[in-house]
């Protein structure tokens, strides 16, 4: 279980390390303006195959390049319906706080629970080792993070039961 | 002019798909024989088809070829250089089914691949946008 994950986030890294190649690209169809291709996919030349990582029906992961940016898509695993939830609140509160974290998109594409939009100017600003190290790391510790949430629920709700059983 | 066109691609297809089919079960005896890397050879051998279905029923044959490997790096090992761009195209094809005994095959395959081949062999199957597997 735990080898199949260092394999998954392994085969990120790599596929992120080769395509996180990008430059400068000013918009070819309107003068003096500069677009994320990735976003707007207007001219095919400018774009890379999408690649879709799986690790199981449930979780995967949609990397899309193009000359100026890259857009990368997570699906996390959703065992039972209060993971749904949890996962679903905790990424809606991430991504509406995306101002703090640069590279976050505000909606993720749809079919997915997350996505991020780093262009060539993150990759001038931040390194590019650590923007990979980032994701990587985001990747582990979100479905940490749920696990927790999820724990925590229970034992509240347990602890809220037994207090108002207690009355009869 | 152009439905004259079509019917001419549609016999090509044809005879792609037949040939397909010879391959696949040529791949199927290889795989019966133990003869894995033989296998893999045939299966990563000539030019990926234009046509959907040709694709399709392509992908099936590499895809018995490489649910059958259990040493991954001997294979590495013996296949030539030549064909790992190719290799790496099915891998990522491999990965983006979702099926989980699949992608763990795949998994496993493309660390070692990347670990022998480098990131060019992936940026070469993201770039080439032509010749699709």
């Amino acid at each position: 279980m735990a080898s199949t994950l260092r394999l998954y986030l392994t085969c990120i890294r790599n596929t992120l390390e080769a395509a996180m190649c990008l430059q400068n690209f000013p918009c070819q169809e309107v003068e003096r303006h500069n677009k994320p291709e990735v976003e707007l996919k207007t001219s095919p030349e400018l774009l890379l195959n999408p690649v879709l990582i799986c690790r199981n029906e449930a979780e995967k992961c949609l990397i899309e390049t193009s000359i100026n940016s890259i857009r990368i898509s997570l699906k996390v695993k959703q065992a039972d319906e209060l993971e749904n939830i949890l996962a679903k609140k905790f990424l809606r509160f991430l991504s509406m706080r995306a101002e703090a974290f640069q590279v976050l998109r505000r909606k993720p594409v749809q079919g997915y629970d997350i996505s991020f939009l780093i262009t060539n100017y993150h990759c001038e600003e931040l390194q590019k080792q650590k923007l990979i190290d980032f994701i990587v790391q985001f990747m582990e510790d979100i479905d940490k993070e749920i696990s927790e949430l999820k724990m925590s629920v229970s034992t509240r709700g347990r602890l809220v039961a037994t207090e108002f059983l207690k009355q009869f | 002019m152009a439905e004259v066109k079509k019917s001419v691609e549609s016999d090509n297809a044809k005879d792609i798909l037949t040939k397909i089919e010879n391959k696949s079960l040529k791949i199927e005896s290889l795989i019966k024989q133990y003869k894995f890397i033989e296998a893999i050879k045939t299966a990563l051998e000539g030019y990926p088809p234009r046509d959907e279905r040709c694709k399709s029923a392509n992908w099936i044959g590499v895809h018995k070829a490489l649910m059958a490997i259990k040493d991954v790096e001997g294979m590495l090992r013996s296949l030539d250089p030549q064909y790992y761009d190719i290799l790496m195209k099915y891998i990522y094809r491999g990965l983006s089914t979702g099926n989980r005994t699949t992608c763990d095959q795949c998994l496993k395959i493309h660390e070692k691949l990347t670990e022998k081949a480098g990131f060019g062999c992936i940026l070469r199957s993201l770039a080439d946008t032509v010749n699709t597997v």
